[in-house]
Formats: structure tokens, C-alpha cells, sequence
């Protein structure tokens, strides 16, 4: 089956006509149209699920590529969007990632915040997510950035109680820093090479200065590591994800970074394959630091949601090191640290959020995330338990599931590579990851069963929302489990999808910049 | 000499946006971003060739022929870019006026670290409690959810509450920490 190219625009399209359809539904003849909302953004999630697996299937199973020009410009004057096998695997794991907290926040989220508007702005950041994924031109993915952006702030704030408009002004801020540092980097695209699209970018970039080179990275580095949460420039996320509802919690933690590590690996594999080799001490050791600070962190907060906010931080410290050894020179292995840095992120999508939203029932159950005051909930809820037990100890890379096949893999690449002291820390990451899963663990469902709020929510008791609660991180679980048993299969797939993020001059020509000589 | 006046004033603009956003207080917050993305904008302005006196766009196909034969004429694009960003951030320093004054407005009022704040003040234009409450059958689930949430003796679970065997102390702390 041959897909047309105009699919491209669904991802985006189907998200944003249907928020648009939805305001109309927030109040109508003063009657709460809730439940039609309710209704839309499910067909819409569905629908963004098919075109994603069709768009994967096409990209990431038979290699092909998608470009689709606005309008029908060519490439340097008219929008471009495009996808591969990177672009549309993020696009299937963000739309089952959305599928799969949509239960959940269905069941959560309170009347208030749902009048508010909390389905619109669901689809908006989904919109946001996947035009970011899809985006051709620099410019496009600063709109969809923020675009992406607005959601998340209002999504965070929404409700507005005390603590989430004190980390909402956190977020916003150091957000939008990383914003404007990632506009200066377009600018100096536009000043030093008149051009935007990341075609013709990565076309015209050999023949710039090394200066161009050198700012150009360290501008795009700036931009996107914060937006991924690396090392230096990670504070925004343990101030704020903590704060929403557990719902937003478990979108962001699955979705957000990790647009960010994207653009990350986009922008590193195109446009400067070369630095991947000569910066690649530094970027080993911004990712050992990333892990270290983020397990290090976790390990000294009091709660549940803050605890993984932080192991979030520590897992993109193992994107990044894939992402530095993706070109070690070594030409049998080419793209290995690259396919293994996409399937941990794979992985990371699925067990984050099947976790989170497993820390949030615990939370909404208890009233309460503090460590400290809560305990004994496995004689009360025991299937919560048994899958907060299996995503964590998923998280932590334990056989069979994905988190052992992504990092062994990824140490696989890092050890061969002779990088022996980012391996050793890697590997002690994961050992403060699985110690910090065992206090969660052990501080939250063994014990004497107590919870401190003698109002605490009923919300698991109604049989309903158990079941929208409950199947969700069952279903991410079992696809954990999955990929971890397929790990072979997944492992070739990702190869092939690393080695056509890789191919740089096959990205130009899918494209088909104007060159001068035919203007 | 025009391409160093916007270098200086580029320059300065992101300096004191810095600055501002380093210092405590909202106002100042919000003005240091204000800044920040003017100077961005200034920078996008002048990553196109700075050309005075020629105008990007003519109506009138001959002249544009002849700007065209004379010299090349200046380059709409990054107008284009600065418009779009402009908006942008015009839209998100209403978003951060709106968020500092909510929490001037929780800061002002005595509420009790816990204590779960009304989301909807007086005048809010986005009451809809107002007029007719009846819940149409779509509803079901919602309607289930008032039920937990919509009592009055029972705070949401994620707002930090004052336990049991936890004192005041404790309570401000994990208030003042969020």
C-alpha cells in the first residue's frame, strides 16, 4: 500500500481542528457538554494512533521517507514537513503514549478543570508534540516548540492552587529562556547561511566557518538540552512536575523531554555529524552528569511524583551517551549507539508513564505522595501494586522486560567504545535507579497500612474508575514486557531506523532543496 | 555603523533582560522577558542584510523591475519571523501576567498551607456555574467525580494537606519547598 504524503498533515491537522471543534462544546445553552468533548478527543486519539502506526509501518518497516511541501512550494520557500523512521516511531509512541494517560486522566482530572478546558488542551500539546516531530525548517519547530509550550503552561497551571502557580512560574521562565536561546540559534542560521530549512542547512553548513559551526551547535545545544533536561540546565522540571494533577504529571514526563531529546538527535545526526565525533568527550561527560545528578536527586526527595520527576532527568543522561558514541569512527558499528539510544527512549515513553501514572494512583488513593505518611497499600489495592512492582523493576533494567535489552545495548556500544568511565557510571545510575525503586516500593506498599488525609479520595473504590485507572498501565506494562521479550526484532528495527536518521545526503535529496543554480 | 548601533543595542537589550529576570520581584520578571525577546527580535531583524532605503515589496511591477535592475531589494523574510515571534510572545507575557497576578491574589489572601483555593474567583469569565447546572447524559462519569471532589469537607488529593502526624511547621515547609 502506497500512503500519500498529504498524511503528513494529519498529525497535526486531526488534533487541532478537533480542539477547535471542542471549545465550541465547553458551554452550550448553559449546559456542560462535557461528555461530548469526552467523545471527540477519543475518536481524535484513535485516529492519530492509526496514522501514526500507517506512517511507522511505511517508514520505519520499509524505509521509506515522507516529504510533503505546503501548498506545493519547493523546499527552501514554502513549509516543509517530513518524516522518517525517527520522526514517525516518536509519533507512534507519543500517540499511544496520549491513548494510554487519556483513561487515566478521564478518570482523575476533576469537573473543574475539565470546564475549563482540559480536552482541547490535551489534543493542543499532542498537536504541538507531533508538529515538532514533524517539522522541516527550524522556524516551524520553534512555532510547534512553543505552540507545545503554551499547553504544557496552561495544562500545568490550570486549576491554579497555590503550588502549581509557583512552579508554573518557574517552568514558564527558565521554558522560555530555553525558548529564545534556541530563536537566537535560527537567527544566526539566517544571518550566517539565509536559509531556515534544515535540508538546505545541513547542505550549505560544510562550507560555513568552523565559527558558524561552533555556535550554531552550542546555541542548538543550549536550546534543546534544556528542553530535554540535561545536565545544567534541568531545574525547571523537578520544580514543576510534581505540582498537576498526576495525569498532566504522566503526559509530561512522557511526552516533553523527549521532544527535546529528539530535536537533540535530529539536529546533531543532520547537521554536524562531525562534532558528534569531536565533542564527544564533552557530551559523555554532560550525559554521565545528567545521570548522576538525576539519580543523586532522587534519592533524596520525599515523594513519589518528585522522586520520578528526577529519574526522568537520569534517563536522558543514557539518551545523550547514545547520542555521543552514535559515530565513534569505528565503521562496523556505525548508528549502533544511535539505534540503541532510540530504543531506550522507546522504552523510557512506555515504563515512565506506566510508572507515573502508577505513582499518581498511589497518590490520589492516599492523598498523598510524602513517603513518610503513607504505607501498606498492597493489602488494598494488590493489581496497582503488581504493576507499580513490574514498571519499576522495568525501569530499573531487569530482565525480561524493555529497560534491559535498551540498556544493555546501550552499555554494549559505550563499553566497546572504550568510554570505560561513562559505562561504569551509567551502570551506577542504574544501580541508584533500582535502589530508589525498592524505597518507593518498600515506603509505599509494604507496612502497616496508613495514609495521612482521613478524607482520602475514594477514587479507586468505584469499580469504573479502577478499571480506566488500572488497564492503561497494564496495557503500557505488557508493551514493555514486549519489547523486551522482541528485543532482537525491536533492536533491528531501531537499527534501520538509526541508519536512516544517519544518512545525511539521503535527507537532502528527500527534500530537494533549490540549489542556486536552478533558482 | 547601523549594523553596530543594532550590535549594541541587541547587545544591551539581552543584557538588562538578564539582569532583570535575576532579580526578585514579578514585575521585574515579566519586564526581563519582555526585553529578552524584544532583543531576540532585533537580532532576528538584523540576520537579514541591513539595506536602507529599499523596500522589500512593490505593488507596482515596474518599479519592482527597476529596484530589481538597481540593486537588490531588502529582504521580507525576517520581518515575516519577527512578526511571528511577536506574537508569540505577546501571548505568553499575557499568560505570565495573568499566572503572577493568581498568585498574588492566593499570596494576599490568608489561606492555610493545604487549604484548597477556590479556582474560580468572583467575576471570572470563565464561570459557568451560573444558570442552569443540569449535567446532560453524557455526563455519567463526570457527574460520579463531583460526587468525590465537590464535597465540601474533602480537598482534592494532590493539594498538600495537614496530617494527622504532621504539624503546622511541616505542613509551611512542603509549602514554601513546592
Amino acid at each position: 500500500m502506497n500512503l500519500n504524503a498529504n498524511l503528513l498533515a494529519a498529525p497535526v491537522a486531526i488534533p487541532l481542528l478537533t480542539a477547535a471543534l471542542m471549545l465550541f462544546f465547553t458551554h452550550w445553552g448553559g449546559r456542560r457538554r462535557i461528555g461530548l468533548q469526552l467523545l471527540l478527543s477519543t475518536l481524535a486519539l484513535l485516529l492519530n494512533l492509526t496514522v501514526a502506526l500507517l506512517l511507522f509501518q511505511a517508514t520505519a518497516g520499509r524505509g521509506e521517507r515522507f516529504v510533503l511541501q505546503m501548498g506545493g512550494w519547493s523546499a527552501p520557500f514554502g513549509i516543509t514537513v517530513y518524516a522518517d523512521g525517527l520522526s514517525s516511531t516518536l509519533l507512534l509512541l507519543t500517540a499511544v503514549v496520549a491513548l494510554a494517560v487519556y483513561p487515566f486522566a478521564i478518570a482523575t482530572i476533576g469537573q473543574h478543570r475539565k470546564q475549563m478546558g482540559f480536552y482541547p488542551l490535551y489534543l493542543l500539546l499532542l498537536m504541538g508534540v507531533n508538529g515538532a516531530f514533524l517539522a522541516g525548517d527550524l522556524f516551524n519547530l520553534y512555532v510547534f516548540f512553543e505552540v507545545l509550550l503554551m499547553a504544557s503552561f496552561v495544562l500545568l497551571t490550570v486549576g491554579a492552587q497555590p503550588a502549581q502557580t509557583n512552579s508554573g512560574i518557574r517552568y514558564v521562565v527558565l521554558n522560555l529562556l530555553a525558548s529564545t536561546i534556541f530563536l537566537v540559534a535560527a537567527g544566526v542560521a539566517y544571518g550566517t547561511m539565509g536559509t531556515l530549512n534544515m535540508a538546505q542547512i545541513a547542505q550549505r553548513l560544510p562550507l560555513a566557518s568552523p565559527a558558524v559551526h561552533t555556535v550554531f551547535a552550542g546555541l542548538l545545544l543550549v536550546g534543546f538540552g534544556s528542553k530535554a533536561a540535561i545536565f545544567p540546565l534541568f531545574f525547571w522540571l523537578p520544580a514543576s512536575y510534581h505540582t498537576p494533577p498526576p495525569a498532566v504529571t504522566a503526559l509530561f514526563g512522557g511526552l516533553l523531554t523527549k521532544v527535546g531529546v529528539y530535536t537533540l538527535f535530529r539536529s546533531y545526526t543532520l547537521f554536524f555529524p562531525d562534532l558528534l565525533i569531536d565533542w564527544q568527550r564533552p557530551l559523555l561527560a554532560l550525559a554521565g552528569a545528567t545521570m548522576l545528578v538525576g539519580a543523586f536527586g532522587a534519592l533524596a526527595q520525599p515523594g513519589i511524583r518528585r522522586v520520578l520527576s528526577f529519574h526522568i532527568i537520569s534517563h536522558v543522561g543514557f539518551m545523550l551517551m547514545g547520542l555521543a558514541v552514535a559515530l565513534n569512527g569505528n565503521q562496523l558499528s556505525v548508528g549502533f549507539g544511535l539505534a540503541a539510544a532510540v530504543l531506550y527512549l522507546c522504552h523510557h515513553m512506555i515504563v515512565k508513564t506506566a510508572l507515573i501514572m502508577a505513582g499518581g494512583a498511589v497518590e490520589i488513593h492516599m492523598g498523598s505522595d510524602r513517603l513518610a505518611s503513607i504505607g501498606g497499600l498492597v493489602t488494598q489495592q494488590p493489581l496497582l501494586a503488581f504493576l507499580f512492582f513490574l514498571s519499576s523493576i522495568s525501569l530499573a533494567g531487569i530482565p525480561p522486560f524493555s529497560g534491559f535489552v535498551s540498556k544493555l545495548s546501550l552499555l554494549q556500544i559505550t563499553l566497546d567504545t572504550r568510554h570505560w568511565l561513562v559505562a561504569g557510571v551509567s551502570i551506577f545510575a542504574s544501580f541508584l535507579t533500582l535502589l530508589n525503586m525498592m524505597r518507593l516500593w518498600r515506603e509505599s506498599f509494604w507496612g502497616e497500612y496508613r495514609w495521612p488525609d482521613p478524607f482520602h479520595s475514594r477514587i479507586l473504590q468505584n469499580k469504573v474508575r479502577q478499571a480506566l485507572v488500572l488497564t492503561p498501565i497494564a496495557v503500557l506494562v505488557s508493551l514493555s514486557l514486549g519489547l523486551g521479550i522482541l528485543g532482537e526484532p525491536a533492536f533491528q528495527l531501531t537499527r534501520r531506523v538509526a541508519a536512516q536518521a544517519l544518512d545525511q545526503q539521503a535527507y537532502i535529496q528527500a527534500v530537494a532543496p533549490l540549489t542556486e543554480q536552478e533558482e | 555603523m547601523i549594523a553596530l548601533l543594532l550590535a549594541i543595542a541587541v547587545g544591551s537589550l539581552f543584557a538588562t533582560g538578564t539582569y532583570m529576570i535575576m532579580r526578585r520581584g514579578q514585575i521585574k520578571l515579566i519586564l526581563g522577558l519582555a526585553l529578552l525577546s524584544h532583543g531576540v527580535n532585533l537580532l532576528l531583524f538584523g540576520s537579514g542584510t541591513l539595506t536602507p532605503g529599499r523596500p522589500p515589496i512593490f505593488l507596482d511591477k515596474k518599479k519592482y523591475a527597476e529596484a530589481l535592475a538597481a540593486a537588490v531589494p531588502a529582504d521580507p523574510l525576517p520581518q515575516a519571523l519577527i512578526l511571528t515571534a511577536i506574537v508569540i510572545s505577546f501571548g505568553i507575557t499575557a499568560f505570565v501576567i495573568a499566572l503572577v497576578n493568581r498568585r498574588q491574589t492566593i499570596a494576599a489572601t490568608d489561606i492555610v498551607p493545604g487549604e484548597f483555593v477556590p479556582l474560580l474567583r468572583e467575576g471570572d469569565p470563565f464561570d459557568f456555574t451560573e444558570g442552569p447546572q443540569d449535567t446532560d447524559e453524557y455526563d455519567w462519569l463526570a457527574y460520579e467525580l463531583d460526587e468525590v471532589y465537590d464535597s465540601d469537607d474533602m480537598p482534592p488529593s494532590w493539594t498538600p494537606s495537614l496530617t494527622p502526624e504532621s504539624d503546622e511547621s511541616e505542613a509551611m515547609e512542603e509549602f514554601h519547598y513546592r
